[in-house]
């Protein structure tokens, strides 16, 4: 398409848009959906037709939505990935849940990562001292290539799906066909369905030659992946993963009820 | 923690969002920038009026390049104020749809029936211009062909049966078709103008830009010819909810479309205007000016390759216009102001399909009448083109009159949208009068009639319509709604949001409920 993909070009005077697009956004954020234009541009004390051009730019590029009445303003969902490149580094998890990694880092020769996901994407929230984690924009930049990001895609194509096919392959879960827009997806086939079989996601040569990776999904009590615990380890070790895989999943079913 | 932080960690939830849109069923967000341009600009058919509008004009007594650029210049006026609206409302009845939000339904019903009329008459218009010029093609090519009303009835049957197929087989087709015919078409009609233009010399004759000898009645008669030259732009709104990124691209595309019509109008009139002047002939005493000019010019050659481009550009502009008329039927069936099976979409292709099924045979059957009653196919264009025109001023004049209104409504309204919706619709009304007048004085007084008869059948019909379903006036006017999937903490109608249980109270989720089932 000749505008969608037309690189972004900024100018001299663009900062200061920014800036006052960024304060628009805040302010949405502060007072709520549904406020109108004319209660921006009163609070941020913008000229009126500055805030309605930037309230329409915003909308155009889906940061922002408007009511179905026209008149008010809510966040889009877009605002979630912009959150998602710059959000500030994540807190250490709790005491408890560092003692049973680390038990878990004692028994197991590899690297094992406690990953968290949230807004629809993933942060490695304590990484193995030893043997550190690929870096985040290695891993963000193809998901399908890592254990960790293939948990990810699963759990979107699952949230994706007619409660049908998701009760059937998660009967503790809720059905949650909420992120369905269209109601049309389910008839696709559904990347990495043998995670619904094996319960475990993995991969080898993915990320690094001779390396392979291991993620064992953790759910809250509704069924939605809030956490992962995965395992980095020589490829001869992923190929015999049964031991493993018993042992790390011991370990998630501890760390389930701390971290859901 | 700021507020933005807060709210994209811990979305509040919103309420009032459905699952699905009023007019869900079409191929919602699938088509980008470039078919939504398409749309506008084969609608328009910039190659077939570049060559038969400033003739037009001319043979009205008026300057054909001075009286494009000031319908270039009202044409930009009303792209922006459309635009107040196709910024904030992603709708698929168009000007119906936006003048409800401004007027309500009374003004609304007028408009649709204006742009029903509007659509209709300029798909019928490029039906019959599409059959006219390939029978001439087809004249050249086997003198033998008899070319008789017959035969051009039976060729715009076979191109209805065309449009037909392209427009239920999916949006995207039909953008990529009328892409492609109306760019070549273009070029041609580019490569035309640099050929005369090359003849004719580095010498240009600056003094055929005099408006010496123009009254300004005969300027404003032109300049209402030539806005009827632009008609068609705003047809890219129709595509709101097929449009990706709608807020953005709908805009901008019916901004460019005026631009580069307007830009190719103004360099053909030109050189056909410079053309003549060199000849020593005025451009009024010719009935095909780049035919003749490019034989006088020795390059006649061209001549067939320019009627194959005008049948082109007829047939892209067929299928744009009918691309906008049923989704402005279909914007009527899901209201329920027109029977409910138009609003019935096709299930694979995602189309209005029940609408372009019945429209087509009417349009094509009413081409084919329209034709034996005037006697031949060129007498039935010029009645077509009258009603076409005067269907899309009215709209576009209500439409104006609207904006300012809306914007007032939803408290966005500034000084200087006001001014410009204002001179736009001044200058629109002074040009419908004065077009169907000087066009009640001319032969082609019969689409006077056609026009106001149909705007009056229509307007009673809709009127009978209402008063049996009163109900109606909550209905009218249905546009496109962001679905909970697009807004951060949407609650859905199954206590979910954006996938994720709402771990609130009981109350959230039967608001969520009442606000997705009312």
């Amino acid at each position: 398409m000749i505008a969608d993909g037309s690189p972004v070009g900024l100018h001299a005077r663009q900062p200061k848009a920014i800036h006052s697009a960024l304060t628009v956004l805040e302010e949405v954020a502060r007072c709520g959906a549904g406020v109108t234009a004319r209660q921006i541009s009163d609070n941020l004390a913008l000229p009126r037709a500055t805030a309605y051009r930037l309230l329409n730019v915003l909308v155009q590029d889906e940061y922002l939505v408007r009511m179905p009445d026209l008149r008010g303003f809510a966040l889009g969902r877009k605002v979630v990935e912009l959150a998602n490149l710059v959000a500030p580094p994540a807190a250490r998890p709790p005491e408890a849940v560092r003692a049973i990694l680390d038990r878990l880092r004692g028994g197991i020769r590899g690297g094992i990562h406690l990953v968290r996901y949230e807004h629809d994407g993933l942060r490695v929230i304590d990484p193995d001292p030893d043997f550190p984690p690929s870096d985040r924009s290695v891993i963000l930049a193809r998901l399908e290539a890592s254990a960790m990001g293939r948990l990810l895609v699963y759990e979107r194509s699952r949230g994706a799906a007619p409660a049908s096919v998701e009760a059937a392959t998660t009967p503790a879960s809720r059905a949650t066909p909420g992120a369905a827009p269209t109601g049309h997806a389910g008839s696709r086939p559904r990347p990495f369905g043998e995670i619904a079989a094996s319960g475990y996601a993995s991969q080898i040569d993915g990320v690094t030659d001779g390396y392979g990776c291991i993620a064992i999904p953790i759910r809250d009590r509704a069924g939605h992946l809030v956490a992962g615990l995965c395992l980095c380890a020589p490829r001869e070790r992923i190929e015999r993963p049964d031991e493993l895989v018993a042992m790390l999943q011991r370990g998630a079913e501890e760390l389930a009820p701390l971290l859901a | 923690m700021t507020a933005l932080e807060r709210a994209i960690r811990h979305p509040e939830p919103v309420l009032g969002f459905a699952d699905r849109s009023p007019v869900d069923g079409l191929d919602r967000r699938s088509v980008g920038f470039a078919d939504v341009l398409a749309q506008s600009v084969s609608a328009v058919a910039p190659a077939a009026a570049a060559t038969t509008i400033p003739l037009l004009i001319a043979s009205a007594g008026g300057s054909p390049v001075w009286a494009l650029a000031s319908g270039m210049l009202i044409a930009l006026l009303v792209a922006s104020t459309v635009n107040q609206f196709t910024k904030r409302i992603a709708a698929t009845g168009s000007l119906y749809t936006f003048v409800s939000r401004g007027l309500g339904r009374t003004a609304s019903f007028v408009t649709g029936v204006a742009l029903l009329v509007g659509y209709g008459f300029i798909s019928m218009f490029a039906l019959a211009g599409a059959g006219y010029y390939l029978q001439i093609l087809l004249g050249d090519l086997w003198p033998a062909s008899a070319s008789t009303p017959l035969s051009a009835g039976v060729l715009i049957a076979v191109m209805a049966v065309v449009c037909a197929v392209v427009l239920a087989r999916g949006i995207r087709v039909s953008t990529r078709v009328t892409l492609l015919v109306e760019s070549v078409s273009v070029v041609i009609i580019l490569v035309l103008v640099g050929a005369l233009l090359y003849r004719n010399g580095p010498t240009v004759n600056w003094s055929v830009l005099s408006l010496a000898g123009t009254t300004p009645t005969t300027f404003a008669v032109g300049a209402a010819l030539a806005l009827t030259a632009f008609v068609g732009f705003e047809s890219a709104s129709t595509l709101g909810v097929e449009a990706r990124r709608p807020f953005a691209n709908i805009p901008r595309a019916i901004f460019r479309t005026v631009i580069v019509a307007g830009l190719l109008y103004l360099v053909a009139s030109f050189s056909q205007v410079v053309g003549f002047a060199a000849l020593g002939r005025g451009l009024s005493t010719s009935t095909s000016p780049v035919n003749d000019l490019a034989a006088a010019y020795g390059i006649g050659g061209l001549g067939l390759l320019l009627d194959v481009s005008i049948a082109a550009s007829f047939l892209a502009c067929a299928i744009a216009s009918i691309t906008a008329l049923v989704r402005v039927l279909f914007s009527m069936g899901r209201e329920g102001l027109l029977p409910s099976a138009l609003g019935r979409t096709h299930d694979r292709y995602r189309t209005p399909f029940v609408a372009v099924v019945i429209s087509v045979p009417v349009l094509t059957l009413s081409v084919v009448v329209t034709i034996a009653l005037a006697g031949s196919v060129w007498r039935a264009m010029e009645i077509l083109i009258v009603g076409a025109a005067g269907g899309y001023i009215t709209a576009y004049t209500l439409a104006c009159i609207a904006a300012p209104v809306f914007l007032h409504r939803i408290g966005e309204l500034t000084v200087w949208s006001a001014l410009r919706a204002a001179a736009a619709a001044v200058l629109l009304s002074v040009v419908l009068v004065v077009y169907l007048v000087s066009e009640s004085t001319t032969d082609r007084y019969a689409g006077v009639w056609v026009f106001l008869a149909v705007m009056t059948v229509g307007i009673v019909f809709y009127l009978v319509r209402h008063l049996r379903r009163p109900w109606l006036r909550h209905a009218v006017g249905i546009y496109d709604v962001p679905v909970g999937a697009d807004v951060l903490g949407a609650v859905n109608g199954f206590g979910t949001m954006n996938g994720h249980t709402v771990g609130e109270t009981d109350a959230v989720r039967r608001g969520g409920k009442a606000a997705a089932g009312s």
